[in-house]
């Protein structure tokens, strides 16, 4: 007889067992959309795969693409992990580039040693007071985080929109009409990595991610944020300051995300444009819980995604397959994967009841 | 400024508020079934975006709007068996199913909508049109603000009187109010939770699917990425500060929908404040109710947490 029980411990294999069969089943469901739409799933998968991983240029893409990613999908673990449920990603990511760009402006004309880490703080500063501000909301006039940030994920939309829009931001002439700033000059694109296409930001994320596994496995507030998710009353018991705690989780993941965006300006877009942002967010959630909110697990998904990015452009190309499958399979994964980490909590048992 | 153009402009803001009201009061009046329930749907705009996506490739690829509707209805439904599945049968976090479903809506929806359009030009609809009522409509003031309105638009006024009897006057809606509080008081008594969690996300999907469907066929005659924009957010918003009480929730629905007319007469009327602000309004309105909402007494007592036996 074989039963279902609750398991008491986690077992790392298995737990990885139900996210790989949960990413096999989300790729089939997603087969049978592009099937929907009246494409071949095969050739899809087969043109997605080879324009994310199939030639030096690819991974190179696929490096740049992931870089956003793997940051909000830290953002992501460092909220959830305290089971913050805060979707504020989009907006911070939005925040960090305006604020980013601000920085551009007071710190022109600067050496790029000193240009560049103040123009990163500038941007860090912008989400990191936008997450601060939803952790103040929820710990002082009891908003719910998941609405406030979905709030303010609108209202940095709006602003941006409006800097550019007919704002002070705006480009005048020719491309006005496209919602855009002017071009940062060459002296401010971030440099590349030794003469290759890769900006010197595409490393940060693995710095980043190292930071976060550290901190949550090593230092006091890692402690008190793991404890915020899983025994809060406890946490409460032994003396910690748990709003103050709320506020720290959402100012870092904010920091985070906002991290991502002023990157995407400085080594991407170069130049401020809502298009280059959008998505960066609400993908860095599904990034982060697809890698089992741990930063490792983030980065490895965060690449598996930054992947598919890179692909949809070649997919779009050669088999003209809209390029928006992927925010599509993205989402079917994230179902499955939600549905696997219950799974993975549970265990099948053979034999008769004990 | 004449007398004749500002009862004009007044006449004209009231009548929008109305029909602004409608897709929100439809997904508001659902969301408040499935929400006395227990389950803390946050898919809410996700369901409201297929909605509106379903009923735009129905309303463009046969004709008939009433077709897209009920194409509308269902594929809300078909969402909140999703929810329902999650959340009852699997028990994932409410929060974190809603957020999965409305990435997946969000993606999902693109998709087809690009696949549907190819590069090609957009197909479009003749949306509703209004449905004076005769003789109602020809009161000065009250007829064209409240009788020349869509046909949807009479419906959604008559689910509030319809809603409250359902939950507070029949066996039902104490059953279902008993799940938001006590579940355990139903199982105990032999009658199934799953079974009516189910049908409660299934009848508030539907009518959000409902919602959403309205604002595609009253509102535009195409499609857009991200549609819905954060409608379905307002009714979750909607729900908390209207103490999650009928008559509570239908006036958060009126002030939001009094508020976006106001904002869309004032691009017209030509305020001298940038359009994007206008249109960030609500969204900022949002936080500054929930900051003064210190009450939470009618919130049912188990409301986002998934019920088990163990």
């Amino acid at each position: 007889m074989i039963r279902i029980e609750r398991r008491i411990d986690a077992n790392p294999w298995w737990t990885a067992g139900t996210l790989v069969a949960a990413l096999a089943a989300g790729m089939l469901a997603s087969a049978l959309i592009v099937a929907t739409a009246g494409a071949d799933p095969f050739e899809a998968f087969r043109t997605l795969f080879f324009g994310a991983f199939g030639s030096q240029k690819a991974v190179m893409t696929t490096l740049i693409k992931s870089t956003p990613l793997i940051l909000t999908g830290l953002a992501t673990v460092i909220a959830f992990r305290a089971q913050i449920w805060s979707i504020g990603q989009e907006g911070q990511v939005f925040a960090g580039a305006m604020a980013g760009y601000l920085g551009s402006q007071i710190l022109a004309g600067l050496p790029p040693l000193l240009f560049f880490p103040g123009v990163i703080l500038f941007g860090v500063a912008g989400g990191l007071l936008l997450g601060g501000a939803c952790a103040i909301l929820k710990t002082r006039f009891g908003v719910n985080e998941i609405v406030s940030t979905v709030m303010t994920n609108y209202l940095a939309i709006y602003l941006l929109s409006y800097l550019l829009a007919g704002g002070p931001w705006a480009e005048i002439g020719d491309g006005a009409s496209y919602q855009q700033s002017v071009p940062l000059p060459a002296a401010e694109q971030l440099p590349l990595l030794f003469g290759t296409k890769l900006h010197i930001g595409v490393l940060l994320p693995f710095v980043a991610a190292i930071c976060c596994a550290v901190m949550l496995d090593r230092t006091a507030l890692g402690y008190e944020i793991k404890a915020l998710g899983t025994n809060p009353v406890a946490l409460g018991h032994k003396g910690t300051n748990i709003a103050r705690t709320i506020i720290a989780v959402m100012c870092i993941s904010g920091g985070l995300a906002a991290l991502a965006g002023v990157i995407e300006l400085y080594g991407v877009g170069h130049r401020l444009k809502a298009d280059n942002l959008v998505g960066l967010g609400y993908a860095g959630i599904i990034v982060g819980m697809i890698g089992g909110l741990r930063p490792l697990g983030t980065v490895l998904a965060g690449l598996l995604f930054g992947g598919l990015a890179s692909g949809a452009v070649s997919m779009r190309v050669v088999s003209d397959i809209p390029a928006s499958l992927v925010p599509a399979m993205q989402g079917i994964i994230l179902l499955f994967v939600l549905c696997a980490s219950v799974m993975a909590r549970y265990k099948i048992v053979r034999g008769t009841a004990s | 400024m004449s007398g004749l153009f500002q009862e004009a402009i007044l006449i004209s803001i009231f009548a929008a508020t109305l029909r602004t009201m409608t897709p929100l009061l439809f997904s508001a009046m659902g969301e408040l079934v499935t929400q006395r329930a227990g389950i803390w749907n946050m898919g809410v705009e996700g369901t409201m975006l297929m909605g509106s996506f379903i009923a735009y490739f129905v309303a463009t690829s046969t004709g008939s709007l009433w077709l897209a509707v009920l194409a509308a209805i269902l594929a809300g439904a078909v969402m909140g068996l999703i929810i329902a599945f999650m959340t009852a049968t699997m028990r994932v976090d409410h929060f974190v199913t809603g957020l999965g479903l409305n990435l997946f809506a969000g993606g999902i929806t693109l998709y087809w909508f690009q696949s549907y359009v190819r590069g090609g030009p957009q197909p479009s609809f003749a949306g509703f049109e209004d449905v004076p009522l005769p003789f109602l409509s020809d009161i000065p003031f009250i007829g064209p603000v409240l009788f020349s309105q869509r046909l949807l638009t009479y419906a959604a006024l008559f689910i509030v009187p319809a809603i409250w009897f359902l939950l507070y006057r029949t066996r039902y809606g104490l059953e279902l109010r008993c799940l938001g509080e006590n579940p355990k008081a139903l199982d105990v008594k032999g009658l199934s939770v799953p079974v009516r969690q189910y049908g409660a996300v299934m009848f508030g999907s539907a009518m959000t699917g409902l919602g959403g469907g309205f604002l595609m066929l009253a509102f535009s005659d195409r499609f857009i990425a991200d549609f819905s924009a954060g409608r379905g957010w307002i009714v979750v918003v909607a729900l908390i500060a209207g103490n999650w009480k009928p008559k509570g929730v239908l006036m958060a629905v009126v002030a939001f929908a009094l508020l976006e007319a106001i904002a869309t007469h004032a691009q017209v009327v030509g305020v001298g404040v940038p359009r994007q602000l206008l249109l960030a309004l609500p969204y900022l309105a949002s936080i500054i109710l929930l900051m003064g909402v210190r009450f939470r007494t009618g919130q049912p007592a188990m409301l986002g947490f998934p019920y088990s036996r163990e």
